[in-house]
């Protein structure tokens, strides 16, 4: 469903110039929950960010459910952030003076939808992630777990088929965050539409509950199992 | 020498940073340049106010002191010199002496030695000018010039009546001297020391000048003025014996010996405006000659009999302008430094005469008043630019927020982060508080020169040095910056004061407090804006026009500070409504594509303080603004108005005499080519006759003017003059038959209230009225045996006539000899004149005619086809007599002749007419020729005195019109406002219909308005002022005004006064600025701080139109709803503040002794406030595409990641 091939990325010019990723390959099949761990600064975030559409990489191609991208500026790739995409940030990034409904209904507005169906969505979305009795309070009012699931009801209202989550419980409480991560679960192997997660965390004991892990070192993926990997790093 | 490299350090790095963080520091930068900008200037202004008051004010020769010898002449006298050379060098000790303040000097030859201190002492009337006695010169007629100038003792004690000559050294020829006696110079130059020295000049005042018909570079060939050598209290007289030249008894109790100085060969080289009488000290109007003309032995005799002073120009700017008594103070200080040591080496002691202290008191007074007035309107601008800089502050700091809680974290103690603060806001409030400080300076005597609104006359008008003490400099410095840097403290203060984590935290959320405090204030205000409005509006259910508050105190306080309170509380009532412009907008276009897909987007986005602060300040610019610019406008307006009523047209001319149409055009055409232009031009005249009318039943006599249907086309009318505000309606009232009343005219009437007032009205009864007027006409009674005394005392009358050559009782009938000849002024009363053929002779005053025979004479076949009779008397007595029937003119030609003036008995039913000018002036072929006897008006007083003893009597005809009252008038251009006020107003229909025709086209009125077409804006109105004084050296002349003039005096003293137009000026131009700045910086902050809210709406799928779009909305709404209540918030204080000028206009009315019947009425400027408010909408979108398409572009990632 996705998959990055050969994507390079570097920052800087001449001699200050750092390749964060030297030609990454990797697939994630559908209803897949997937780990991304590496030690700071190697490139995770940066992988991310080119597979959500917020930065373009310099060579390579990513591509998902047929949609072909990873070298266009972010202006160039909306339809991938609306369509294919959906972000959970570690601070949530709500919309401090919007509801919780209407920060889920924006985002399916901003895609064309209309106004009544993307409150339509967006209630489902609620219901999805279990607060629609928090739907009209504002994010302020809402407790950081809850905040979280608000953000995911935003990134799942879509129907993209790919969830990005970079840290999304560095923020919360380990209640909170074994919460969310029971809802990645439960949304990645639903039964009637299963979608995929990849999530960047630094917490082994989530990165255990994934599907897959991926550790990446030195720019390039080094290792996709997880024994692996611990066994390399311990 | 650590500490101090310690200090420089930090400085360096609080600079750095700075600059670094320019983006927040901008908003600081502003707040402090504008604040700096209007509190400098507002110092200044009162500064520089003060100087150009006291120097346009002060009335005074252009010699501000008279410096004599304090000894008098006499034999042996030690501390004077007769020595021009010497006594003139005593200038050069005065000048270099800097506390003095001299900033020219001069000996001049003129009047003699004051040495007394006041008006009032007996010594101040002896001393004597020098006088001009008599001119000679070819190419001008010096002949008819008279030298007697008894105004001068009019206008001040009587020390002489004759026209003196001031006789200038060569200081007065250039420098200060010369700049001032130039300003008065209206054909020629004030000459350099050269051509003063090479041509001999002479400088004329224009009175003189246009008597003798010279003009500039022509010669006079010879001068001769007298000094006095001796003088004689009355009654000891001087022994004509010890007097070589002529002995003359003055008015003021003193004889003297006059000796004459000739003068020869001497050059005209301008001409001045006579000037009012100032101070009598000096005497007025001289004749001023070079003293390079006098010889050695001329300059000794003038010294020897004490004519010689020296002149001082003080430099005026240096007046201080504090308080009277320091200007008085200055002035004695100069007089006592002067007075206080002895000059050159003959040790000549002088004695001081102050020539402008008298004037200071009252000035000052006045001045003070001004003062107050300015001070108080430049509040609104001080308010704004302090709450540009508070916001400004508050936005900035706001951002260093989460910065000051983390280097908190890192272990910065609170005294080394306050430090860090204030030092960047140190830096950087200097730098901008010195740049406003310098534009302010810079700006002040161009504020001071401002005449009207956004007008700015030459620079040159007023000599204004605007400086500042240092002491004022720094206090300047340290209110402005310390608000600055005290504003800041308080604000690290708060952050350090709040818990670290909430300090980290994105949003605070504060209730704004006192809510109701805002809305009282707000009430008070919109109590005095409807006051306000109530009393410039004068609706008619506001019967005692006092408005809601009567109390003259309440009232009065309500107007003073009620324009605060409204713009203050407005701004912040209205600023939380300025923040609902995204909902606004989300309605409007909510369903639309525009908005459809970021509907939500906008939703409580209007919340957030800093947008609630970007109202606020959008709504206090603008209001200011458009109260700038309104009242500004209103006041240049109301100062032409005024202008306008005051002189009523163009130029207003008071004759001597009574004079008709084409007598008062050809004197103002003679002056128009005196001036150098086209005689034949165009003009326009109209006189406003006055009649007492009465309505039966209501009142008698009530003076009733009358417009003339050229009034239109002259005078310059009002809207708010006549009723409705309609100027048309009223022309064409008057034109028909309507007519209006003065207030109380009306009252008197019990003429309805209602009409005129813009109102249906009910009841149409009481408006017609029927005006009668009574004719009061000489009439001959023709009684039979009164008709022989009746002939012989107009033959007495005749003969007292002188009328020449007399061809009384000669025969010049039947002969054809006479076509063509003039018989102007004969005497052809009994002479027989029939069959003979007179065509074209010119009878003009002649008389023709018999006295009562039996052979009934005629002049049946005279033909006087083409003769001008013009004034003819023509005498058939037989006319007189009811039982005669014969017709002295029966059978006469009058074809084509001109009859007009024709006084007399006579019949002319019989006689052929055909285009004959009849008597009255009318064509006969229009409606035949009315007959005799012509009205008694037309008659010569001789013949009048002459037939008086017989019953020559007073024959009332009452005549009247009906009239309909179409409502009141406040004035009439150019007629005084309270007369008008019990007059009737009529149109010349009317007017005709009352007097009847006789008497209307013989109109002759003494006061005339007249309309000089393009010649009265040519050269900005000089060229007018020049024509009114041309013509006021005319004789026949009572007084001149023009419009110019008139509206400079105005400018000066009346409805706005000096200065508050340059005041109302800056106020827009900062505010404007204000406006378009706060704008741009406060977008720029608040686009700032929402870069991460942009970046999450990409990051969830919104496109960057969709981003451009909901920021465009947003802010657009906000800033559009805010200027769309900015200008409704500016146009209730411009009615706020009317209730403001009306208080202190009524001052400065009591003070300037200046009234005016201009209310003021509110104009909108809208072009001009339309292109402020599109600058700021400009720069709005300007900054809104900048920075968004910065956030559009900024690494989306890394904007998500962190601050």
């Amino acid at each position: 469903m996705l998959k990055v091939d050969g994507l390079t990325k570097g920052f800087g010019f001449g001699s200050n110039r750092l390749e964060v990723l030297k030609g990454i390959n990797l697939d994630i099949e559908k209803g897949e929950l997937v780990a991304l761990m590496g030690p700071s600064g190697c490139g995770k975030s940066t992988l991310l960010n080119i597979i959500g559409g917020l930065l373009e990489g310099d060579k390579g191609s990513i591509t998902l459910n047929e949609m072909e991208y990873g070298l266009r500026p972010p202006s160039k790739v909306v339809d991938i952030r609306r369509n294919g995409v959906g972000w959970i940030f570690q601070d949530f990034h709500l919309l401090p003076h919007l509801s919780a409904l209407e920060n889920v209904a924006l985002a399916l507005e901003m895609s064309g939808m209309s106004a009544e169906l993307a409150d339509e969505k967006a209630a489902w979305a609620i219901e999805k992630v279990d607060l629609i009795d928090r739907a009209k309070h504002l994010p302020d009012q809402l407790s950081g777990g809850q905040q979280q699931r608000i953000a995911i009801a935003r990134a799942i209202a879509g129907q993209r088929p790919l969830l990005l989550a970079d840290e999304p419980t560095g923020n919360l409480d380990i209640h909170s965050g074994n919460e969310i991560l029971q809802l990645f679960k439960d949304l990645c192997h639903s039964k009637d539409d299963p979608i995929s997660i990849l999530m960047v965390t630094h917490d082994p004991n989530l990165a255990a509950q994934a599907d897959r892990m991926l550790l990446l070192r030195d720019g390039v993926t080094f290792a996709s199992n997880i024994k692996d990997a611990w066994g390399e790093e311990g | 020498m650590k500490a101090f490299d310690r200090i420089i350090d930090s400085l360096r790095i609080a600079s750095i940073s700075s600059w670094r963080t320019k983006e927040r520091g901008l908003a600081i930068v502003a707040g402090v340049f504008l604040a700096s900008l209007v509190v400098t200037t507002v110092l200044a202004y009162g500064n520089g106010l003060s100087q150009a008051f006291l120097a346009g004010g002060i009335e005074a020769d252009v010699i501000d002191a008279k410096v004599d010898m304090k000894r008098p002449p006499g034999d042996n006298v030690t501390g004077r010199t007769n020595d021009s050379i010497q006594w003139a060098s005593v200038c050069d000790d005065l000048l270099s002496d800097e506390s003095l303040s001299v900033s020219d000097c001069d000996l001049v030859y003129g009047r003699q030695g004051i040495r007394v201190t006041g008006f009032f002492d007996e010594n101040f009337i002896r001393p004597q000018p020098l006088n001009v006695e008599s001119i000679e010169g070819i190419t001008s007629d010096w002949e008819n010039v008279s030298f007697d100038y008894p105004e001068q003792l009019e206008s001040g004690p009587p020390i002489n009546g004759q026209r003196s000559v001031r006789i200038l050294g060569e200081s007065s020829w250039d420098g200060e001297f010369s700049n001032r006696y130039q300003a008065e110079i209206l054909y020629g130059e004030w000459p350099t020391p050269d051509r003063a020295l090479n041509s001999r000049a002479v400088v004329l005042p224009n009175q003189v000048a246009s008597q003798a018909g010279v003009s500039e570079n022509e010669t006079i060939d010879r001068l001769d003025f007298s000094y006095v050598s001796d003088y004689s209290a009355l009654p000891a007289e001087i022994d004509p014996e010890s007097c070589s030249g002529e002995i003359r008894t003055g008015v003021n109790g003193f004889q003297y010996c006059r000796e004459t100085i000739t003068l020869l060969n001497l050059t005209v080289v301008g001409i001045y405006a006579d000037q009012p009488p100032a101070n009598p000290a000096l005497q007025f109007n001289h004749i001023f000659i070079t003293g390079t003309v006098l010889t050695e032995e001329q300059n000794l005799t003038l010294m020897q009999n004490d004519h010689a002073y020296l002149a001082l120009a003080i430099d005026r700017s240096k007046l201080p302008s504090s308080s009277t008594s320091a200007a008085a103070d200055w002035l004695d200080d100069i007089e006592n430094n002067v007075e206080g040591k002895n000059y050159t080496t003959a040790n000549i002691e002088v004695d001081y005469y102050d020539l402008i202290s008298g004037t200071l008191t009252f000035l000052n007074i006045y001045l003070g008043f001004v003062q107050i007035f300015d001070y108080i309107i430049m509040v609104p601008i001080i308010a704004l630019s302090l709450s540009v800089l508070a916001y400004g502050m508050l936005l900035s700091l706001e951002q260093r927020r989460r910065e000051i809680s983390i280097e908190r974290v890192i272990g910065a103690t609170s005294e080394t982060l306050q430090r860090m603060v204030l030092l960047e806001i140190l830096v950087m409030s200097s730098a901008a508080w010195l740049a406003g400080y310098l534009l302010a300076l810079a700006s002040v005597p161009l504020i001071l020169n401002a005449v009207g609104f956004m007008e700015f006359e030459k620079l040159d008008q007023l000599d204004v040095s605007v400086s500042l003490s240092v002491f004022s400099t720094i206090i300047l410095f340290i209110i402005v910056v310390g608000i600055a840097a005290q504003f800041g403290r308080s604000r690290t203060r708060s952050f350090l004061e709040m818990e670290i984590d909430e300090g980290v935290k994105k949003v605070v959320i504060k209730e704004g407090g006192r809510r109701w405090l805002q809305y009282l204030i707000f009430f008070i205000g919109l109590l005095a804006l409807i006051e306000a409005y109530i009393e410039t509006t004068d609706p008619i259910w506001d019967e005692d026009d006092d408005g809601l508050v009567s109390n003259f105190i309440l009232n009065g306080l309500l107007f003073i500070f009620g324009p605060f309170l409204l713009w203050i509380g407005g701004a912040l009532v209205l600023g939380r409504l300025g923040s609902l412009g995204p909902k606004i907008a989300q309605i409007i276009f909510g369903r639309t594509p525009l908005l459809k897909d970021v509907r939500r987007g906008l939703q409580r986005s209007g919340s957030a303080e800093s947008v609630n602060r970007l109202a606020i300040i959008m709504i206090l610019t603008l209001s200011i603004v458009t109260l700038a610019a309104v009242q500004g406008e209103t006041g240049t307006l109301v100062d032409e108005r005024t202008a306008s009523a005051q002189v009523g047209s163009d130029l207003q001319v008071q004759f001597t005499d009574s004079v008709n149409k084409s007598v008062a055009e050809q004197r103002l055409r003679d002056a128009i080519f005196a001036v150098g232009e086209d005689k034949d031009m165009s003009i326009g005249s109209t006189t406003v006759p006055t009649i007492l009318t009465n309505i039966d039943g209501k009142a008698s006599n009530i003076p009733t003017w009358v417009l003339l249907d050229s009034h239109k086309e002259v005078m310059i009318w009002d809207n708010q003059a006549v009723p409705n505000q309609d100027q048309e309606a009223a022309f064409e009232g008057w034109k028909t038959t309507s007519f209006t009343a003065g207030e109380s005219a009306a009252i008197t009437l019990e003429l309805s209230r209602e009409v005129g007032r813009g109102k249906a009205v009910s009841n149409d009864d009481d408006q017609i009225q029927t005006l009668t007027y009574d004719e009061d006409n000489f009439v001959a009674i023709p009684v039979d045996q009164q008709q022989i005394d009746l002939l012989s005392s107009f033959a007495q009358g005749i003969s007292a006539l002188d009328l020449s050559p007399n061809y009384s009782g000669k025969d010049l009938s039947n002969t054809d000899t006479w076509a063509g000849f003039n018989f102007s002024g004969s005497n052809l009363f009994d002479t027989n004149l029939s069959g003979s053929n007179f065509t074209n002779t010119s009878l003009v005053g002649a008389v023709i005619g018999f006295g009562l025979s039996d052979a009934q004479p005629n002049l049946f076949g005279l033909d006087l086809s083409g003769a001008n009779l013009t004034g003819i008397g023509i005498a058939d007595f037989n006319q007189l007599n009811p039982f005669i029937s014969s017709n002295l003119l029966s059978g006469v030609n009058f074809t084509n002749s001109n009859l007009s003036g024709a006084w007399g008995f006579f019949d002319l039913n019989q006689s052929t007419l055909s285009n004959t000018t009849c008597p009255d002036g009318t064509n006969s072929d229009q409606s035949g020729c009315a007959s005799g006897p012509a009205p008694a008006m037309l008659w010569p007083q001789e013949i009048v005195l002459a037939m008086q003893p017989l019953e020559f009597k007073i024959e009332t005809t009452t005549r009247n019109a009906t009239v309909e009252f179409m409502g009141q008038h406040r004035w009439v251009p150019g007629l005084d406002n309270s007369e008008a006020q019990t007059s009737l107003v009529i149109g010349e229909s009317v007017w005709r219909q009352l007097v009847g025709t006789d008497v209307a086209n013989n109109l002759t009125a003494t006061k005339w308005f007249f309309d000089v077409g393009a010649l009265a804006s040519k050269d900005d109105g000089s060229v007018l002022k020049r024509l009114s004084s041309q013509i006021s050296t005319q004789s026949n002349i009572s007084s001149v005004s023009d419009w110019k003039t008139s509206h400079e005096d105005v400018e000066r003293n009346g409805g706005l006064i000096f200065g508050t137009p340059g005041l109302l000026t800056l106020q827009f131009v900062v505010a404007s600025l204000a406006a378009v700045a706060s704008a741009f910086v406060f977008l720029t902050l608040v686009l700032t701080q929402r870069r991460k809210e942009l970046a999450i709406l990409q990051a969830i799928g919104a496109s960057p139109n969709q981003v451009m779009r909901l920021v465009l909305f947003e802010i657009l709404s906000i800033v559009i709803f805010s200027m769309f209540l900015g200008s409704l918030l500016g146009v209730g204080i411009s009615y706020a503040f009317n209730g403001f000028f009306g208080i202190f206009g009524f001052i400065f009315q009591l003070f300037g002794g200046n009234s005016t019947p201009i209310s003021r009425e509110i104009l909108f400027p809208w072009i001009r406030l339309s292109l402020v408010y599109l600058a700021v909408l400009t720069t709005v979108i300007m900054a809104l595409l900048v920075t968004t398409r910065q956030a559009l572009k900024a690494d989306l990632a890394v904007t998500l990641k962190g601050e």
